[in-house]
């Protein structure tokens, strides 16, 4: 027997050629190590944007990847391209650019003129190809292989198959003569699509999919066979008996592939730097100028030795390009007076502070400039900054501008099937019922997919052991995961000093104006290149209103950085959980922790944004802090060397930072072992490591003498953060913006409730909670008015000088901003009526008809219906302004029956989702009292551990992700808020009432916990009917004719 | 006279007919019907609306327990888990409601089933038949009962008023509601504006104003009335209350061609009949011909002189207008009808038309489609054996040899699926035969076989073509199957015979494979 040829596959599909290839890249690149071959290629349909995992997956497993694509073509049969150099590399990534510029959003336009036409990408000696032939080769397709022959000289092959689709022999003998006639090498290919046989149901299912068919349905769409799949050299040698040098050529391919992605050298965008200064002296410069700005009294010692320190770290690392081109981009925002504030790791820095990128003064935290800048890792900085909401796509276009669409990109985000996609997806291609795939995607929703027992398919009222609810659940489970398209990052921008479109195929987004690479930031990461996160945060939109409209009415300029500091009247609100609108702190669970942690200053507002998190909460290491900060149990440290770590947080670790430094200094991991155990849980990509990584952590702890109780919290509390994770930085930066916002609200609440809804949406309350918490603060509210109000709610003078909140009409439900802007517009000295409002605003009758029915027509002294009767007598179209009032014939009076209090509430809830005439529940008072519900405000009076019963409209539920299922819901009345623990149980019981019910009433027991109140519901009742109570009066038995109950504006979150 | 109508309302005929079908169900099987009552037991139908199953209609059972339409089914399960569902079936619904009104036919012959789960009878005259108008809706709300019906009866003095006072007003101590003559007025005065079945806008338009019940808007002046809702709203009014007359059409939904033609005096003739027949079916192909329409469905109708129909249906395999060729479709038909007394009028309805592209009129001399041909004689048999005892085969796509084709009623043939694109024997036996074969493995073909005891020496064979078997139909353990995948070779002996072999089961060494023969080649 002699020794079996090496073999190269060099025609491999995977999953990233979506709803094609069965198998991600990584198992593919593992099953080609296994089985020994000479090297793999990964050709995705007109797509790189698997190749990166791929070429992670390869260095692990020890094979070679060749880094390839298939193209497309629209007029010629598919070439696989294997780039040879990077220089090849660049001119496949630029072709593909092209192809997918001029297309629509996931689609690739290419025709053969772009490789044989005027365009570089067949030069230059790098570039192989070969053909993939067409079921049936003919006389054009030997003519295109001329053609392609005689611009790729020898570097040019044609792909031949054997899968066993019975005339195997007789079409690679044709091919082979083809081959020779048009002085082409014949390359043995597999076609691969997945790694294994045994992925043959899902590639059909997958087929199924695309073409949105069941497999019974598929016919002929199907492959007749699994032979698609990795074969091994001496397979593939014996089914190419007859054609040896094509197994051969495979070879001699994979050897002239030398380009690796380790070769993309990534170099930083360098803007030009004045006065031939280096970029580091000039960053030098620029932080010298800002430290002067920020400190007028002089730069503190601290801040000085820091800067020091990190400019030399910068300087040595060569990151000074990197700083300065963020210190543009902030520029820029500044310039455009658009507000924005570093996060993340970038407050680690002092430099970033000085250059204006981040607003917290290191003076006021300890900094922690290696968490930024790691010295072991070599890793370039990650600097993420926040923008206004509605102002961000500004600095987007201001980067695509200056460094244009070849140099920056934003980054892909790879969209995967989840466990709810994949159960209808596959259950659609089987041809299950619709109702059983709900029911299906309801045990997957309540239940982890590895926790899906067979009883919980029962209890859904399906049976387990049908085969085909079992090939679905299996299905389905393999389905999890892959890659469905790619969609945008949120913000994360890449820009390259060279062309961007060299180093990745950069495609259009679905967004106007977009333009995205196809690697996403795990894909970017693993090659060492750098993208800056351009985010959207709504606050930063509200507190620029809010500085503006202080700057209008009361004559007094601040910014982010001169809002006075340590403001004790801000510390009292917040201390009595007063946060409605505050950033971050205004969640059920911030408002419970609130008057527990106390803050009294900055630093406590740091851990309050910290403390409610996953991490610490999973960790359990909440009610330790809570129970050391009020002194009820001594503050110890595990360990002299913990407790440098974990001193600022009373020996509890609280932040990332801590519980990173644990794994390093407590469990014996190396800084980068701690990094790579953080990036293994975040990406949850290989499951497996996690329970080594644990034990590894808990064995090393407990060899340093920890007791194995905190070593599991302490785990347990790095998986938490894994996902949500909190650095100490990134908590200093976000309670800065609390800071400022909770300053706004106390003291100017009428500015700041009017820049909370002039963003909206945004936050946890919805308009009607921010008008009462507005209301109860002593501001003065005014309704929306045609003759009145702007677009934008305002700030207006009293009489008496107070400031009072004039809503606009952009809180009209469904009123369009521009016919809003027309009206306010062209409304000169006021309009006279309603039929002057459609003939000089043009407004149309249904806009006028939302004003109407808002009562917004008031100073018309007009009724909310006198003004619908009005705006519904008006002609469809506004007659032109000459013409008008020609033929006007004086209509007869008609009478219309007034409204009764509760149909006035009802249709402004309607209409503008809140009413300043009454609370809905205040007019049901009395029904609800004799029914036994007290008001939320009775309950500050009642004791612990009573029962009570409540009602009231629901403004949020929420079922947090860490809190083992429990919901909690947030009802209000006419007094106040009350607080809802719903336990699992309990909801299930009270589903109905719990997810449908407009006005909930609750019976259960009072929990107080110092200032916290909250009700543990024991029975939920739908009170909604009630509702219906406040138009009863107007027409009894008369149900429906009223039109729908009333709508309460309810947030969810999860 | 003055008119009287009365109008039915019944609010839960699509459970209520559902609760009459499982009942009917368990009789069938022979079960006493008084184990199950389905008329207390909460059922309800569902439709599948907004990516979920929601409940379509509900009776009073479910009503009671909380369940209404719209709800999540999933929800109504948790709700009352009881409730027994089915789809709902509104095309079913509305052939169900359109046999009753014809059923209220006992009544009066003026019945008309309306848009809202209701019928209208008008018994002007003859009411007394039935000892009075109050003992014929006693009579037929009992009757109503004893169906499995939940009905409102209400009687007026128009069609408005009868179907508003049904619905809305409460009923008398003998479950009807009565409008005395000239008291419309009076009785609609206090009902909601919905009585008045005005568009659902329109109603909320109305209430919007605060305008919600029927007498508020007899108060207002009406030109601004209708300068904002229309003519309708003023239409409707005068309806209910007897100022404009609203005639009452017959039940039966048109359809979109038809014709028909009324004798002066009744005819018994056929040959009479038989040339009106002729006549209708000229103009309805002309009527086709106009729309690029061909018929696949006839329905003709004999009205005879006692008020009686006859009826006969024919189907076509293709898209038909020609009158020849549906005329004699028709004739074979027209003999088994019974002309009775006499026929008054022949009514002849397209009761199905498909496009069909205008063709060019043949010239004496051109040859006759063979088509066409097979074609009409695929009618004629049709028409007198059963459309589906007439069939023939049909391409399937799918790459398993014995599913490629099925068997179909002739006349229900479509565009046929795409036939493989691989070579295929024109005789496939029915089932494949074990045949000893030897062959040099693997992925060789046989050097002979024998079959049926004859041994054939291989001279030429092309394989193997790989077909793994459709994975999603084992029932057993759920696997790829590729344990049974086939291995064809198409082959030819020495005798110039061909076949087409194959070997089950991928290649192991050791193990003996399995040959099958499974058909011939020409």
């Amino acid at each position: 027997m002699t020794a079996i040829p090496a073999y190269a596959e060099l025609q491999v599909t995977s999953n990233y050629s979506f709803l094609r290839g069965a198998s991600h890249p990584e198992e593919l690149v593992a099953t080609a190590a296994t089985l020994g071959l000479q090297a793999i290629a990964l050709t995705d349909r007109n797509s790189v944007s698997g190749v990166v995992r791929a070429h992670v997956a390869a260095k692990r497993a020890g094979v070679r990847l060749i880094v390839g694509a298939r193209l497309d073509l629209q007029d010629a049969p598919g070439l696989l391209c294997y780039p040879g150099d990077r220089a090849a590399y660049g001119r496949l990534c630029r072709l593909l650019t092209t192809g997918k510029r001029r297309a629509p959003k996931g689609e690739c336009w290419l025709a053969l003129d772009d490789i044989l036409g005027g365009g570089d990408f067949a030069q230059g000696a790098g570039q192989i190809v070969a053909a993939v032939p067409p079921p049936k080769p003919d006389a054009a397709f030997a003519r295109v292989l001329k053609d392609l022959r005689g611009v790729l000289g020898d570097r040019f092959h044609l792909a031949v198959s054997k899968l066993y689709r019975g005339d195997d022999n007789e079409r690679a003998a044709a091919l082979a003569r083809l081959a020779h006639d048009c002085r082409v090498r014949l390359l043995a290919t597999n076609d691969v699509h997945a790694h294994a046989p045994e992925r043959r149901p899902l590639q059909d299912v997958l087929t199924c999919i695309r073409e949105g068919c069941t497999v019974d349905e598929a016919g002929y769409r199907l492959f007749a066979n699994a032979e698609r799949h990795l074969k091994g050299p001496a397979e593939m040698t014996r089914l190419f008996v007859d054609l040896p040098q094509a197994i051969a050529n495979t070879v001699a391919v994979a050897e002239a592939c030398t380009f690796s992605l380790d070769e993309l050298r990534y170099e930083y965008p360098v803007d030009p730097v004045p006065d031939g200064a280096t970029p580091q002296r000039h960053l030098e410069r620029l932080t010298r100028q800002g430290a002067a700005r920020r400190y007028p009294a002089g730069v503190p010692a601290k801040v000085e030795k820091q800067l020091a320190h990190e400019l030399a770290l910068i300087g040595e690392f060569g990151f000074a390009p990197y700083f300065l081109t963020v210190h543009d981009i902030v520029r820029f925002a500044d310039s455009r007076d658009i507000l924005c504030q570093g996060r993340g790791s970038a407050a680690n820095s002092a430099v970033c502070y000085c250059l204006g990128i981040t607003a917290v003064d290191p003076n006021r935290i300890d900094v922690l400039f290696e968490r930024f800048v790691s010295a072991a890792r070599g890793e370039p900085p990650d600097i993420d900054v926040d923008f206004e909401n509605g102002r961000r796509e500004e600095v987007i276009q201001y980067i695509y501008e200056k460094y244009g669409r070849d140099r920056a990109g934003m980054t892909a985000t790879v969209i995967t099937y989840r466990s709810k996609s994949a159960i209808r997806e596959v259950g659609k291609a089987m041809g299950i019922s619709e109702d059983t795939i709900v029911a299906l995607q309801g045990v997957a929703w309540r239940r982890h997919w590895s926790d899906i027992a067979d009883d919980d398919i029962r209890d859904a009222g399906l049976d387990p052991a049908e085969p085909t609810l079992r090939r679905v659940m299996a299905l389905a489970g393999a389905l999890r995961g892959f890659p469905r398209h790619l969609s945008q990052h949120t913000g994360g921008m890449v820009m390259t000093r060279s062309r961007l479109s060299e180093v990745v195929p950069i495609a259009n987004a679905a967004m106007e104006d977009r333009t995205v690479i196809e690697w996403d930031k795990d894909d970017l990461d693993a090659l060492g290149i750098l993208k800056i996160d351009v985010l959207a945060l709504g606050m930063l939109t509200c507190v620029h209103k809010c500085f503006d409209a202080i700057a209008r009415h009361h004559r007094r300029a601040v910014t982010l950085a001169t809002v006075p500091a340590e403001d004790s009247a801000v510390y009292d609100m917040l201390c009595r959980a007063d946060s409605v609108g505050v950033f971050q702190v205004e969640s059920r669970a911030q408002m419970s922790m609130l008057p527990r942690l106390r803050p009294r200053s900055f630093y406590d507002l740091v851990i309050e944004v910290a403390i409610v998190r996953p991490g610490p909460i999973q960790g359990d290491m909440v009610h330790p802090y809570l129970r050391r900060r009020r002194g009820e149990e001594p503050v110890d440290y595990p360990s002299a060397e913990l407790e440098r770590v974990l001193g600022k947080t009373l020996g509890i670790p609280l932040f990332q930072e801590q519980a990173m430094k644990i794994a390093i200094v407590a469990a014996g991991f190396t800084p980068a072992e701690a990094d790579a155990l953080r990036r293994a849980l975040a990406t949850f990509r290989h499951v497996g490591d996690i329970a080594q990584f644990r034990q590894r952590f808990v064995g090393g702890m407990l060899k340093n003498g920890y007791d194995e109780d905190f070593a599991g919290r302490c785990f347990r509390q790095i998986e938490g953060f894994a996902d949500y994770g909190f650095p100490e930085s990134h908590a200093a930066s976000f309670a800065l913006i609390v800071y400022v916002s909770a300053w706004l609200k106390c003291h100017y609440p009428a500015a700041f409730a009017c820049g909370l809804l002039n963003s909206q949406p945004m936050g946890f309350y919805a308009p009607a909670q921010i008008v009462r918490d507005a209301r109860e603060h002593g501001v003065e509210v005014r309704p929306a008015d045609v003759n009145v109000s702007l677009w934008d709610c305002t700030l207006e003078r009293t009489d008496a000088g107070a400031i009072a909140l004039r809503l606009g009409l952009r809180q009209i439900k469904g009123l369009r901003e521009a016919d809003g802007r027309r009206i306010v517009a062209l409304r000169g000295p006021g309009y006279r009526d309603v039929a002057d409002i459609h003939r000089r605003a043009r407004v149309g009758k249904a806009a006028l008809e939302k004003l109407a029915r808002a009562d917004a027509c008031r100073s018309l002294d007009l009724s909310r219906r006198s003004a619908l009767w009005a705006v519904r007598g008006l002609d469809d179209i506004a007659p032109l302004p000459l013409f008008a009032r020609a033929d006007e014939t004086p209509e007869p009076a008609v009478a219309l029956p007034a409204m009764t209090p509760g149909e006035d509430v009802a249709d402004d809830y309607r209409a503008l989702a809140l009413s300043l005439k009454a609370h809905p529940v205040q007019l049901l008072r009395a029904e609800l009292a004799a029914a036994g519900f007290v008001p939320c405000a009775r309950l500050l009076s009642i004791a612990d551990g009573a029962r009570v019963k409540v009602g009231g409209l629901v403004i949020t539920r929420q079922r947090p992700g860490s809190a083992n299922g429990v919901v909690f819901v947030t009802l209000e009345d006419e007094t106040g808020v009350a607080n809802l623990i719903v336990w699992p149980d309990t909801f299930e019981r009270y589903r109905r009432e719990g997810i449908g019910a407009a006005l909930l009433g609750v019976a259960g027991r009072l929990q107080r916990e110092g200032r916290v109140i909250h009700v543990v519901a024991e029975r939920l009742l739908d009170l909604t009917p009630l509702l219906g109570r406040l138009e009863a009066d107007a027409a009894p038995g008369a149900a429906g004719a009223a039109g729908p109950p009333l709508p309460v504006e309810v947030r969810d979150f999860h | 006279m003055t008119r009287r109508v009365v109008s039915l309302s019944l609010p839960s005929f699509a459970t209520d007919r559902l609760g009459r079908r499982l009942a009917a169900a368990d009789r069938r099987s022979g079960k006493a019907a008084a184990t199950i009552d389905w008329r207390s037991r909460p059922l309800a139908t569902v439709t599948a609306r907004n990516g979920g199953l929601r409940l379509a209609a509900v009776n009073r059972a479910a009503a009671v327990a909380g369940a209404a339409p719209g709800l999540p089914l999933a929800d109504s399960r948790a709700l009352v888990p009881s409730l027994f569902t089915a789809d709902d079936d509104p095309a079913g619904d509305r052939r169900a409601l359109e046999k009753l009104a014809e059923w209220c036919g006992r009544y009066t012959p003026w019945t008309a089933a309306d848009e809202t789960a209701g019928i209208w009878l008008d018994v002007s005259g003859c009411a007394h038949l039935f000892g009075g108008e109050r003992a014929l809706l006693v009579d037929l709300a009992a009757r109503l009962g004893r169906l499995g019906l939940d009905a409102a009866v209400a009687g007026a003095d128009t069609p408005g008023a009868a179907w508003a006072v049904a619905r809305f007003a409460a009923a008398d101590e003998d479950g009807i509601a009565v409008v005395p003559a000239g008291g419309a007025a009076d009785a609609l005065a206090p009902l909601p504006m919905a009585g008045l079945r005005l568009p659902a806008a329109v109603v909320e338009g109305l209430a919007r104003m605060g305008l919600r019940r029927i007498g508020e808007l007899m108060a207002l002046p009406r030109a601004p009335l209708v300068r904002r809702f229309g003519d309708i709203i003023v239409e409707r009014l005068d309806q209910a209350l007897g100022r404009v007359r609203e005639p009452l059409s017959p039940s039966r939904p048109p359809a979109p061609v038809r014709a028909h033609l009324s004798f002066t005096e009744p005819v018994a003739a056929a040959d009479v009949i038989a040339a009106a027949v002729r006549r209708l079916l000229e103009t309805v192909c002309g009527q086709l011909a106009k729309a690029h329409q061909g018929a696949r469905r006839l329905d003709l109708v004999l009205y005879r002189v006692d008020g009686t129909l006859a009826r006969a249906a024919v189907g076509t395999s293709r898209p038909v207008r020609e009158p020849d060729h549906l005329e004699r479709l028709l004739r074979e038909k027209l003999a088994g009808l019974d002309a009775g007394f006499g026929v008054e009028v022949v009514a002849l309805a397209v009761a199905e038309a498909v496009p069909l592209l205008p063709a060019q009129i043949a010239t004496e001399t051109a040859p006759r489609g063979g088509d066409d041909d097979v074609a009409r004689l695929i009618d004629r048999l049709g028409n007198r054996l059963g459309a589906d005892r007439v069939v023939g085969l049909e391409p399937v796509a799918s790459h398993l040899p014995e599913r490629a084709c099925r068997e179909v009623a002739a006349a229900a043939r479509k565009p046929s699926a795409p036939l493989p694109d691989k070579p295929r024997p024109v005789h496939l036996l029915p089932w494949p035969e074990p045949i000893e074969a030897i062959a040099p493995v693997p992925d060789s073909p046989p050097v002979m076989f024998r079959w049926r005891r004859r041994a054939h020496r291989v001279a030429r064979a092309d394989g193997p073509e790989r077909i793994c078997p459709e994975w999603w139909r084992e029932t057993g353990e759920i696997d790829t199957g590729d344990k049974r995948l086939r291995d064809y070779y198409r082959i030819e002996d020495s005798d110039g015979g061909r076949f087409w072999l194959f070997r089950e089961g991928p290649y192991r060494a050791g193990a003996r494979p399995r040959w099958y023969l499974h058909g011939f080649f020409p």
